[in-house]
């Protein structure tokens, strides 16, 4: 397993971030490497989508730094994280209901011509490519996402994420909060033919078997502090919930 | 949930798919028979307004033949509610991406005025007075684009001060007293002439403008933003769309038309009234909302709004010849505007039913 070789495609060194008198990220440090999958685990309120946030662009901390391939880096917001390769599949607002599977997934960067004209033929083809490479049933491009079953829409967000250009990291929030055991499993399944392809992958979750069943790495944060980090194969759910709810670890 | 071993979990796991499964067909059988319906219903919105308005013209050409079927009562017809057309194209816009302006009509206003007392008092070439009359439209909007989008104020409350602003700003300026041009010369023939001995130019102009509006609306990267941004304004905000960029080119768009419209107001009139352009929202958003635009944003088309324009514009004159006032016509478009709202309230609570079905 391709885990923790080289240098890592994200450092964030002392995160931290205030929302008024709310400290709700102090010092947190994470490596994020290629070809791997790390949870970030912890209770509500832990930190995990401010730091998420930070990570994507969408905030900005107020203190520490991030580093991409070693460089260090600013993101003013989500448009500069993407270009920087990561991307992220944000929980609940990633799709536009009321628009079709197509428009979805090149929302915000949709194939033109004459710069001006949505490009609607290829925008179609390479909707059916990357639906086609992720390997899920989405029976038509053309149907509006809001008709979906929320693993095809999880699916359709994910896709969004992959097909975008030099991605090389994908943050996914909570990717099987209100999906069946089925559809579950799916996205998880997903998830690690991503990290079979090169990419690598944060996954914050609450559902300590999804963890379990993908994580190579599981950070855990308490009151927005970073409690540690552990190798799946070196810790069990029994430490981590541990771990979470800040019990003596004898 | 207690705790359990792997095996345990195994078959949990087992029950759990069975009976997610049988949910998931029961559901997928359910929400078939519906769904068909409903897509049916909002998919062809386009199709149901052009039925009711063909319904429309049949009842007015079988109760009142002799008047209504005639191409001068037609081209009357259409001529009437033209300048509501060409404003309620930007005005989908604007409300598809989710926002409103509700001070067309003053912003018709002060651009009439504009346009009379430039060429009227200060002898100003019209061509040159309309050129300006373009600009400050557009400027307007984009003033009301920028106070919504950098400030957050809801545009409903920024367009509303507007309404009474301009309306005052129109009195004071026009000195409370009409400004009339030459009525000669090209400017006039192109807004308040005929094409081909009879056809109002303001029917050409509003084809145009609809015709132009809606194909940038369904195949422009910018119209797939508009639809994107009143569909889901944060979904569209992280995926890179520029949502403030976007309403603020809607408000811009709208407020330019108000100019076209005002040029062609005083084109026809050859006068430029203080009070033009008073009651003109309410006749514009009633003909985008009967049109089929949701007031939620993200849905409708611009041939829905010429539906609706033309369909207000036949209740109208229909009315008048069946020997109604003109009042009975702004009832009966009251009356239109509630019960399509009605109906798009019904369609979003059956959709709300079948997520909470789909939710148990």
């Amino acid at each position: 397993m391709a885990t923790e070789i080289g240098v890592p495609y994200l450092q964030g060194r002392g995160l931290s971030k205030s929302f008024g008198h709310v400290r709700a990220l102090q010092a947190v440090d994470l490596d994020i490497y290629q070809h791997e999958i790390l949870a970030i685990v912890g209770d509500n309120g832990a930190g995990k989508s401010t730091l998420t946030k930070i990570l994507s662009g969408v905030h900005q901390p107020d203190e520490g730094e991030l580093h991409v391939q070693g460089q260090p880096v600013r993101f003013s917001d989500s448009h500069k994280a993407r270009e920087a390769g990561i991307a992220t599949v944000f929980q609940n607002l990633a799709l536009v209901d009321v628009r079709d599977v197509a428009q979805n997934l090149f929302l915000g960067r949709e194939p033109t011509r004459m710069r001006f004209f949505v490009d609607r033929r290829k925008m179609l083809e390479d909707a059916r490519k990357v639906i086609g490479d992720l390997r899920v049933n989405i029976p038509s491009m053309t149907v509006e996402v809001g008709q979906l079953s929320g693993g095809q829409r999880q699916s359709i967000a994910i896709g969004r994420a992959t097909s975008q250009e030099n991605r090389s990291i994908i943050i996914m929030d909570e990717p099987t909060a209100a999906l069946g055991v089925k559809e579950s499993r799916k996205v998880l399944d997903l998830i690690l033919r991503l990290k079979e392809s090169g990419i690598g992958i944060v996954v914050i979750s609450h559902n300590m078997r999804h963890v379990f069943s993908v994580a190579d790495r599981i950070l855990v944060l308490r009151r927005g502090k970073l409690v540690g980090v552990r190798r799946k194969t070196e810790t069990t759910p029994d430490e981590i919930v541990k771990m979470i709810v800040g019990a003596e670890i004898l | 949930m207690s705790a359990s071993t792997e095996h345990g979990h195994d078959d949990m796991d087992a029950v759990e798919d069975v009976l997610t499964q049988a949910l998931n067909e029961e559901i997928v059988a359910g929400t078939d028979r519906r769904e068909t319906v409903w897509q049916r219903i909002l998919a062809s919105r386009d199709m149901a307004l052009t039925a009711v308005g063909i319904g429309l013209f049949v009842f007015f050409a079988v109760t009142v033949p002799e008047t209504f079927l005639t191409s001068t009562s037609l081209l009357n017809m259409v001529r009437n509610v033209s300048l509501i057309g060409i404003v309620a194209a930007g005005m989908a816009y604007l409300m598809i991406a989710g926002e409103i302006d509700l001070s067309v009509g003053s912003t018709l206003g002060i651009l009439t005025i504009v346009l009379g007392v430039l060429v009227s008092r200060h002898g100003l070439n019209v061509w040159l007075a309309a050129g300006i009359v373009l600009a400050l439209g557009a400027v307007i909007g984009a003033v009301n684009g920028l106070i919504v989008t950098r400030l957050g104020i809801p545009s409903f409350i920024v367009t509303l001060a507007m309404l009474t602003g301009y309306r005052s700003a129109t009195l004071v300026l026009s000195e409370q007293r009409p400004w009339s041009g030459s009525g000669v010369g090209t400017f006039f023939d192109i807004t308040g002439g005929t094409i081909a001995g009879r056809i109002p130019w303001v029917i050409v102009w509003m084809l145009v403008v609809m015709l132009l509006a809606s194909i940038v609306l369904v195949r422009s990267r910018y119209g797939y933003h508009v639809y994107a941004t009143g569909g889901n304004l944060e979904a569209s905000r992280y995926s890179g769309v520029a949502t403030g960029r976007v309403k603020l080119l809607a408000f811009a768009f709208t407020s330019f038309l108000c100019g076209l419209a005002a040029i062609l107001l005083f084109g026809s009139l050859r006068v430029a009234e203080p009070s033009a352009g008073t009651g003109f929202e309410f006749r514009v958003i009633g003909a985008v909302i009967v049109g089929g635009v949701a007031l939620t944003g993200g849905r409708g088309s611009v041939y829905g709004v010429f539906m609706g324009t033309i369909i207000i514009g036949m209740i109208t004159s229909g009315l008048t010849l069946l020997g109604l006032s003109q009042h009975y016509a702004d009832v009966a478009t009251g009356i239109l505007i509630v019960g399509v709202g009605a109906m798009d309230l019904l369609v979003r609570r059956a959709a709300s039913r079948r997520l909470g079905f789909l939710d148990a």
